[in-house]
């Protein structure tokens, strides 16, 4: 499957190249070799502008001695070339050892999902059909839609992951994505919408989710954004939508959470394993095993089952994502969260499906119960230091909320915190919960994520918006 | 020779291509050798070797564009690839402007590989890595934690060809340095960063990596908050890049051409402050992004877009240029054989004033220097609207007082341009973009005292 033609390799071969790699010695070698067959369509203007196809193959090798890690890849995926590549990586080791012979066990998936309609099984018309959907019914709305653009990917993922201490995995990964841009312009005013849909699905996705949705939503966001006024400046309650998506959770503690960070004493979540780091109605989960979100797998790409942990439980911090170099090191077994972009990159430990378990506060009551902040409809991307939590992230779509009752709706908001100290400043949580997907950079890798929250209210959060008069709305807020 | 090894690959892809129906035709081939070490605590932490090779296949077919691309190099996955490449644009959208760059008169002369790279040991490499790491931690005690010291180099070989008759290759390297560390004091940890990017080996200076990631480290420790306020804005010359990849994309004619950049028809009228002339030179000595061609063949040059403040034009592939009816400026880039060259910037900055940052700083009543922004990701590139979290020192009658972080600034790119009231004369280059330090008039800065 994963390799054409008279290039299979066997059983044998693996256990061969891992022993190449550890001939001069080392504690443990993998092998992770790829096969990505991806379609890209990008429609602007009006027009169908590309069709990108792709083929990328290649293969890694990583040998790990102590502290050190040494990694080699290379395109030729053939026997031969993984011998030299394990040969290269087997260098950086200092001691040659007594010769142990490596057996593989081949392991089956402890889960599954089925794919209903394999990227592969369709013609491209079908998936351009569903791009110019998006973008006439993006282009519909209004006449102030000046622009949209509108980008579909799909790409299907054969991996062979082997390593030397038995494990052996197969498996394919098939993930669909579909992006719309809208922009809308007045008086020389530009704002833009967005939306977005992926999974670990196929082309049913599209059997589930309209296309005809996302562009409209995606243009109606722009238009409104146009009406806005400029957000407010200065602190303020925040409450965050459960449609909103998941990226404050994924910033204020989700990667100080990740093992690599924690150990290094980069995340201010360090040593604080049973202790309690937010507010006890704040439960954290990373769950590779939901059906069909864009962040889940069967296994990672060390070849352990994708699982779910439970990470902060009612506010007390109970698990970091290890992979299986982070786990070694504590003597204890990875989560399932090795992971990597490709062949190219070594797997460090990674989000999956991230998200606040769902709390008891009625959504709509929380908004009704806050005398003035911001309602956050619509979440962008973040960024964090997990050194000393310091987080923030874009709000797509926000609005004021006075005396309950949500007004006007403003743009250009960022909200900046602090991710223990916001987690402890929650004050509701909504029975709801929506999802939103992303692709999670880290040390140059991206990988699919997917994460999400319930409504919740945060008693007050840092706006950086540009409206003037900041000063007099925040002593406003101070009187809350 | 393997760039004519390259070539003759590139020149077979193509002869398949026109046989399958193309009425031209691209073969744009990469390969690199790449090399990265990551030092912490004196230990080699990961060290990573790479080759890797791929080919990525442009045609038109009717005035239409199709592409694929391949890292298997194998005969029948390269016959696989131009079949799709083929099939591709029987679904993309007929467009007269759709072409090829013929034959260019010459190609620049630059001078794009140190053979130092390759040949120094790798022991010697990782030695250089440590360097920095001790200079970083014997800076000051309180830089405890090295997230880590790292050295990284790319040896690469560019081929493009096509059946218009153009045909180039060239070789190149380059290699950089970092420092990620982090200071503690009384249970607050901050981090701090530097990094360097040469195309000379010799020219990597492991002291100034490792003096300047510990001295920003330590800096930001005991930082506080501050009270939202409006203030004088010192971008340092690092974060001033930040912003300048904020406004890039309203310079490119794709965006120009599609309405979504506020210089639509707006070439010869000022936009931005007369302190400021950026320029864009893929041809530039020492430029990271210099090179003798872009990524359809194009000869690489040196293109004013703001003299004084006044917009002077656009940067243009060779569609974007063809609709315009005019040259391309060599700006079709490829950030690899994956995808097509669109337009992007060489080695783009903004030019030297005449007051040093010391200067700039000391003429400052009340302000803030910033020295690290968050989220500039998030921000919009189109309507050049920004909001983003950030730290640095606060100013005080003409003196750096403390850290400050945890404030956040918003605004818009053109206004932030246009408000730049000093242009410092420290022009420092991030690879591909350079500034100066850079100071803005008036902006609302807010915090949560």
């Amino acid at each position: 499957m994963l390799l054409d033609g008279d290039n299979v390799l066997a059983k044998n071969e693996l256990e061969k190249i891992l022993d190449t790699a550890l001939n001069e010695g080392g504690d443990f070698a993998d092998v992770f070799i790829e096969k990505r067959v991806t379609t890209s369509i990008g429609c602007e203007d009006n027009r169908i502008e590309r069709i990108n196809s792709g083929i990328d193959i290649g293969a890694g090798v990583r040998v790990v001695m102590g502290d050190t890690t040494s990694y080699a890849y290379t395109n030729d995926n053939s026997y031969h070339g993984l011998m030299q590549v394990a040969n290269v990586a087997s260098r950086a080791a200092k001691s040659k050892r007594d010769l142990i012979e490596t057996a593989i066990t081949k392991k089956m998936p402890e889960f599954d999902f089925d794919i209903e309609l394999s990227p592969d099984s369709l013609p491209v018309s079908d998936k351009v059909e569903q791009v110019k959907r998006a973008n006439s019914a993006a282009r519909r709305v209004n006449e102030q839609v000046k622009q949209v653009s509108v980008g579909y990917g799909d790409v299907i993922q054969d991996v062979i992951i082997a390593n030397s201490d038995g494990t052996f995995v197969e498996d394919r990964r098939i993930r669909t994505r579909f992006v719309v841009n809208a922009v809308a312009s007045q008086n020389g005013i530009f704002q833009t919408g967005f939306e977005s849909l992926g999974g670990a699905q196929g082309f049913e996705i599209f059997r589930k989710n309209s296309v005809e949705d996302l562009g409209e939503n995606a243009a109606k966001r722009a238009l409104m954004l146009l009406d806005a006024d400029p957000a407010p400046a200065g602190k303020m309650a925040v409450v965050m939508a459960g449609e909103a998506g998941g990226t404050m959770v994924h910033e204020a503690c989700g990667h100080g959470l990740e093992a690599d960070l924690v150990q290094k004493k980069l995340s201010v979540y360090a040593g604080k394993k049973g202790k309690q780091v937010a507010d006890s109605m704040i439960t954290v989960i990373d769950d590779a095993t939901i059906k069909g979100k864009y962040g889940t797998f069967r296994f990672d790409d060390e070849g352990q089952a994708g699982k779910r942990k439970v990470l902060i439980d009612s506010g007390i911090l109970k698990e970091y994502m290890y992979d299986s170099f982070t786990g070694k090191k504590e003597k204890k077994e990875s989560t399932g969260n090795g992971r990597r972009e490709s062949f190219r990159d070594k797997p460090i430990p990674r989000m999956t499906n991230t998200y606040i378990a769902s709390g008891k506060d009625d959504p709509e009551k929380i908004i009704q119960e806050t005398k003035q902040g911001l309602l956050v409809k619509k979440m962008g991307g973040g960024q964090v230091n997990t050194t000393n939590g310091d987080f923030v992230f874009d709000v797509a779509e926000g609005y004021i909320i006075k005396d309950g009752v949500v007004l006007k709706p403003v743009r250009g908001a960022t909200i900046t915190g602090n991710g223990p100290t916001t987690l402890n400043m929650v004050d509701r949580v909504g029975s709801d919960l929506g999802f939103a997907i992303g692709t999670c950079g880290k040390d140059g890798q991206g990988v699919p994520v997917s994460d999400a929250q319930p409504t919740i209210r945060i008693k007050e959060l840092i706006v950086g918006g540009t409206a003037q008069g900041a000063e007099q709305t925040i002593k406003k807020i101070k009187r809350l | 020779m393997t760039l004519a090894n390259n070539e003759k690959i590139g020149k077979k892809v193509i002869q398949r291509a026109m046989r399958w129906g193309a009425s031209s035709a691209e073969a744009f081939f990469t390969k690199n050798k790449e090399l990265s070490i990551d030092v912490s605590d004196q230990q080699v932490e990961t060290m990573k070797l790479a080759e890797q090779q791929g080919l990525g296949i442009r045609v038109l077919r009717n005035q239409k564009l199709g592409f694929a691309y391949t890292s298997d190099l194998t005969d029948s996955a390269l016959e696989q690839a131009v079949q799709q490449a083929v099939a591709n644009s029987d679904h993309t959208e007929k467009d007269q402007y759709h072409s090829l760059p013929g034959p260019a008169s010459s190609y620049a002369q630059l001078s794009l590989y140190d053979p130092n790279i390759s040949r120094t040991p790798v022991e010697k490499k990782i030695e250089l890595a440590k360097e920095i790491e001790r200079i970083a931690r014997n800076f000051d005690p309180r830089v405890r934690i090295t997230e880590r010291c790292s050295y990284v180099d790319s040896v690469y070989e560019v081929s493009v060809v096509n059946s218009l008759g153009v045909q180039g290759s060239y070789e190149g390297a380059y290699c950089g340095a970092y420092s990620l560390l982090v200071a503690e004091e009384n249970g607050d940890s901050q981090t701090g960063f530097e990094f360097q990017y040469k195309l000379n080996f010799n020219e990597i200076d492991p002291h100034f990596v490792g003096t300047e990631g510990a001295k920003k480290a330590v800096r930001m420790l005991g930082a506080k908050n501050i009270r939202t306020q409006e203030m004088m804005v010192v971008f340092d010359p690092y974060v001033a890049t930040n912003f300048l990849g904020l406004l890039t994309p309203s310079i490119a004619a794709d965006s120009v051409q599609k309405g979504k950049s506020r210089l639509v028809g707006k070439v010869g009228e000022k936009i931005i402050s007369t302190l400021i002339t950026l320029v864009d030179d893929g041809t530039k000595p020492e430029g990271l992004m210099s090179s003798p061609f872009d990524g359809e063949g194009v000869p690489s040059q040196r293109t004013v877009l703001f003299d004084h403040g006044v917009l002077q034009g656009y940067l243009y592939n060779s569609y974007s240029a063809e609709k315009d009816g005019r040259k391309s400026t060599g700006n079709g880039m490829r950030s690899s054989y994956m995808g097509t060259p669109e337009i992007g910037i060489t080695n783009c900055y903004i030019e030297n004033g005449t007051i040093s940052q010391d200067e700039i700083i000391a003429e400052i009543n009340k302000g803030v220097y910033i020295t690290e922004v968050m989220g500039m990701h998030t921000a919009n590139p189109i309507s050049g609207d920004f909001s983003l979290g950030a730290s640095g020192i606060l100013i005080e009658s003409g003196e750096l007082v403390g850290p400050v972080r945890g404030i956040a600034i918003a605004g818009n790119v053109f206004d932030l341009f246009s408000n730049i009231d000093r242009v410092g004369s420290n022009l420092t280059f991030f690879v591909g973009k350079g500034s100066p330090t850079l100071r803005v008039s008036r902006m609302t800065v807010s915090g949560s005292q």
